[in-house]
């Protein structure tokens, strides 16, 4: 049962951060703080589904590894090609 | 059929975190591959007898790695026959050089040619070929029985035939694509290959990269989870290790050569306008998705030849190879180094003087591993003593292509140089050194393997004649072309001065092509009148698959094998031979001077000694034994055709119309048909009780205690993880360009984004609820959870049409008015194309859930409920992305 307490507490972090992602922006801050802070509750809230909900933290540290290359090898790919653009 | 659990053999087969995590053999020994994981065997086997080689129908349903490793060999050479046809009437065409109109092809003729010339001798011979050999010989290296999931194998070579039977239409769709293997943008877009064919070709490209998911999964799954006791990585024969590491380029690099062609598709299928000429950038997106997979993509073709070349040095030089230890490191550090070097490809476009030096410097870093290869290969044969057979003769001159190929690449790599270099025929000689190098390597292969696979010895002055002929003509072809580098590539006209070379490339051609010829009419006329071959015909071998005889009975061996004493013994057989083990111990570096350890030396130690050695137990060894694993489905075959009527169908549907008259109504008709056919055939294989091999035998690192199916799961994960990836990053990459804070998101409003994400969340969450449910075999909560699952997605789609029906409406926009717009509808449509697959998915659960399934093991919930998440998650950042920034 305690482990459906969990699943619940976050799913309501969830739900609420999204809604957090969407104040932040009409909170009127600078556009690059703004675009900082949604993307980093993107990012927490990923890894908190991948770890509780796909459960990895319970997995064999070689799954998360694994789809951390995967985003190793997209993030080279994005920033990168994003760098080779001649302004 | 049957669907009651309780009369099955075997434990809940999931054995992750859920449930303490522990490695159970037992549990795991009698999985079935697919979506049939609850289902018990025993009864399956009447279905599934297999039918003898010598009838048809074998070859349609088989499952086993063998069979299917020799489909791929056979096709995978009759793609070698088409390119080379292709490749002979360039050849003609470029006899003296020519005007448009004159010559034996006509230019859009040429144009075709050198398109699919490229395309099918890169997609559909090299890397099939390549691995014919590895679904034939890996799993015998392995001691395993077969590939974890045998009729996702099957299912790989049906979706690569059907891929190539639609390239090979495409032909006669008002003809194929004509603008280059790289199809460059925007010379890729209907605008400029307006061909039917041209779309098809597309199509088929991208059915052959799904069919190499497939693979990659597979054989990922296979090499990691299903070794032999005591085969660890280190001890991993060579020939695998190269077929290991392709498969890893393969899951990443194919993935985003997916993304790009599902760009292109949506590009010229429905109009979105990512490579369009006056788009942001697109031209130089397109270069950087395509050479983020090319680059890795030339090593996935060459490595397999490499481990060839590997095992056939060992085998003819009577040594281990020199520094093995060092050769492998050097391996991962090229695979790993593939992915960094990219924009050598891309000198010539606009990308910034910084990033071409970086991109200069990897490259250099590159070739160091691959000196060493070259050298540890060298030095193998100098210290050991050569017999000059056949597929030595080819491996060897694999090497010294292959030596001339990478010096003349390095050239490439200096920026300046290829300044001179791009788009000359230097460039076409130094791939053909490289690529073709390593074909003459796998030719090698497939002189070394014919006695395993086909029982008979080839003939030894045949080969030997085949290879003089090759070897003479491959550099009578493709040398001069080093000479005559100033000839244009991709051109019929050129400087009269430089005739002399070319006719002496297409007198090569002629004679590279005729010593085919010659192996052909070896190679058949072997199989019924060659001398028969004994279990190991080389005297000195040292993996696995020359301890059994040849061919190899269906399940490979005569008992468990283990390594557990550093030499191959099969556990609980009849019989038990005794066979060395590729691996570091010393004991194997002198095999050849006929030690304890000599290849083909027989059994000398009796069977309960090994099994002492063993961790396997006696009853795990009888288990084994009394497992009867399935080897035939029709499934497969039947998805390979829906997926051919499908995409055959689709390539009439250009800038979101179908094709004029009677042809546009039998595209749609095949449309329609093709996707009953395919989702019919993915229904029939999920309900269809199939029992996978035996396994695992002992090594599974590093996933000793995750399922098969789950480890299977995450990785085919990885591989969307990369997908998205690639279109999120394409997103990036164009708003850069095009500048990002000027461009506004595409929806008015961000509410009907959030309630969306409410409701992915809120599914995820009774995704959640299900898999509790199913744990405390509850059926009712399964079941309700699973419908309520459903009624979020639903609900999701929902809002999502409507609101995409305001902005087409209302707003007045569509998904070519510009690029902002084609990002928006084309990432966010795949994400909810992903929704959709989910929710079918999801009814047939709730189907089998509503008969009680589950409830013994929620394995298959768990497995699903993975998808689903990472569909949440990539929505967690699509809707920022898209709708907030
Ligand atoms: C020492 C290692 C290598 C280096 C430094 C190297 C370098 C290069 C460079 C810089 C180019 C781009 C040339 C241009 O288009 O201007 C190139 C093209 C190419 N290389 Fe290599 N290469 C190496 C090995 C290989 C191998 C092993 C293969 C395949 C087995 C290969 C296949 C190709 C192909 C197919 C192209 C042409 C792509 C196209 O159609 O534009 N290369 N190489
Ligand atoms: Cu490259």
């Amino acid at each position: 049962m305690t482990r459906l307490k969990l699943y619940t507490a976050i799913y309501v972090v969830l739900f609420v951060s999204a809604t957090v992602q969407v104040l932040v922006e009409q909170a009127g801050i600078a556009y690059e703080t703004a675009l900082a802070v949604i993307l980093a509750l993107s990012f927490v809230k990923a890894v908190i589904v991948a770890g509780y909900y796909q459960h990895l933290r319970w997995e064999p540290r070689s799954l998360t590894y694994l789809m951390g290359i995967g985003l190793l090898a997209v993030l080279a790919l994005t920033v990168a090609a994003t760098y080779s653009i001649t302004p | 059929m049957t669907d009651d659990p309780t009369d099955g053999p075997t434990a809940p087969t999931d054995d992750g975190a859920a449930s303490s995590g522990e490695t159970d053999h037992d549990a795991e020994r009698a999985r079935a591959d697919g979506g049939a994981l609850e289902v018990a065997d025993g009864h399956a086997q009447d279905e599934h007898a297999m039918p003898p080689t010598s009838s048809l129908k074998r070859w349609f349903v088989t499952t086993n790695h063998k069979d299917v490793g020799l489909l791929y060999i056979a096709t995978s050479l009759s793609f070698l026959m088409l390119g080379g046809v292709l490749a002979l009437l360039m050849r003609a065409q470029l006899w003296v050089p020519r005007a448009p109109g004159t010559g034996p092809l006509s230019a859009m003729a040429y144009n075709q040619a050198v398109s699919v010339h490229g395309l099918v001798m890169v997609f559909w011979f090299l890397s099939p070929f390549a691995f014919g050999f590895a679904n034939y010989v890996v799993p015998l290296q392995m001691g395993a029985k077969d590939l974890a999931f045998p009729r996702l194998n099957a299912l790989s070579y049906w979706l690569y035939l059907s891929s190539g039977v639609l390239l090979f239409v495409s032909f006669f769709q008002g003809g194929t694509f004509a603008g280059g293997w790289t199809m460059y943008a925007p010379l890729n877009l209907p605008a400029f290959t307006p061909s039917v064919g041209g779309s098809a070709a597309v199509l088929a490209l991208m059915l052959f990269v799904a069919s190499v998911t497939v693979s990659s999964v597979n054989f990922l799954t296979t090499m990691h989870r299903m070794r032999a006791e005591g085969l660890t990585l280190r001890r991993l024969p060579l020939f695998s290790w190269t077929i290991l590491l392709t498969v890893w380029m393969m899951l990443f690099a194919f993935a985003a050569l997916l993304a790009a062609l599902l760009l292109l598709s949506a590009d010229r299928l429905l109009g979105t306008t990512y490579f369009a000429v006056n788009g942001a950038n697109g031209a130089l997106l397109w270069t950087h998705l395509f050479w983020f997979f090319g680059h890795p993509e030339v090593y996935i073709v060459f490595f397999p030849a490499l481990g060839v070349m590997a095992e056939v040095f060992q085998t003819f030089t009577g040594r281990r190879i020199v520094g093995r230890k060092w050769f492998i490191a050097a391996m991962v550090l090229v695979a790993l180094q593939s992915f960094i070097v990219w924009m050598h490809h891309m000198f010539l476009t606009s990308i910034n003087l910084e990033i071409k030096t970086l991109f200069m410097a990897t490259t250099i870093g590159i070739s160091l591993p691959f000196d060493l290869m070259v050298f540890s290969l060298i030095y193998t044969m100098v210290k050991g003593k050569i017999r000059f057979k056949t597929p030595f003769l080819f491996s060897f001159g694999g090497l010294l292509l292959f030596i001339l190929g990478g010096i003349t690449g390095v050239f490439l790599g200096a920026v300046v140089l290829d300044y001179e270099f791009r788009g000359t025929y230097w460039v076409v000689a130094h791939f053909h050194y490289v690529m073709v190098g390593g074909v003459t390597a796998l030719i090698g292969g497939l002189y070394y393997w014919y006695p395993k696979m086909v029982g008979r010895m080839y003939d030894e002055f045949l080969g030997k004649v085949h290879f003089a002929l090759y070897f003479v003509g491959f550099n009578l072809l493709y040398f001069p072309m080093f000479v005559a580098w100033e000839t244009p590539r991709r051109v019929f006209d050129y400087d009269p001065g430089m005739t002399a070379w070319h006719q002496m490339a297409t007198v090569g051609a002629v004679v590279l092509g005729a010593s085919f010829l010659v192996m052909i009419y070896n190679l058949v006329t072997s199989a019924y009148r060659g001398e028969v071959a004994d279990e190991d015909p080389w005297n000195y071998v040292t993996t696995a698959e020359w301890a059994v005889s040849s061919p190899p009975p269906l399940e490979n061996f005569p008992g468990l094998p283990s390594y557990a004493r550093g030499t191959l013994e099969f556990l609980g057989g009849s019989s038990s031979a005794l066979k060395t083990v590729d691996d570091d111990a010393p004991a194997a570096a002198d095999r050849g001077t006929g030690a304890a350890t000599d290849g083909g030396a027989p059994a000398t130690l009796d069977g309960s000694e090994a099994l002492a050695a063993s961790a396997h137990t006696a009853e795990e060894v009888q288990a084994g034994e009394d497992h009867h694993a399935s080897h035939a489905s029709v499934w497969p075959f039947l998805v390979g055709v829906g997926a051919l009527l499908l995409l055959l169908g689709l390539s009439g549907f250009t800038n979101a119309t179908w094709s004029e008259g009677a042809m546009g109504t039998a595209h749609q008709a095949s449309t329609g048909v093709g996707a009953v056919v395919t989702f019919g055939a993915l229904v029939g294989m999920a309900r269809e009780q199939f029992v996978g091999p035996s396994g695992p035998y002992g090594e599974s690192w590093p996933f000793e205690k995750v399922s098969n199916m789950k480890t299977g799961m995450w990785i085919f994960l990885v591989s969307d993880v990369v997908l998205f990836g690639a279109f999120i990053g394409a997103y990036v990459f164009l708003r850069f360009s095009s500048g990002w804070i000027a461009w506004e998101p595409i929806p008015d409003n961000v509410v009907p984004g959030l309630i969306n994400t409410y409701l992915l969340l809120t599914s995820s969450f009774t995704v959640i609820l299900a898999l509790e449910a199913a744990e405390r075999e509850s059926r009712g909560g399964v079941v309700a959870s699973l419908v309520a699952t459903v009624v979020l997605g639903l609900g999701f789609l929902g809002n999502k049409a409507i609101e995409w029906e305001h902005l087409f409406t209302d707003k007045g926009i569509w998904i070519d008015s510009g690029i902002r717009e084609s990002t928006f509808f084309v990432t966010t449509g795949l994400h909810a194309a992903h929704v959709v697959v989910g929710l079918l998915i999801t009814l047939y659960l709730i189907l089998r859930a509503w008969n009680g399934a589950y409830l013994d093991d929620a394995a298959p919930v768990e497995h699903f409920g993975l998808y689903w998440h990472f569909v949440d998650i990539v929505w967690l950042f699509l809707f920022p992305l898209f709708y907030i920034l």
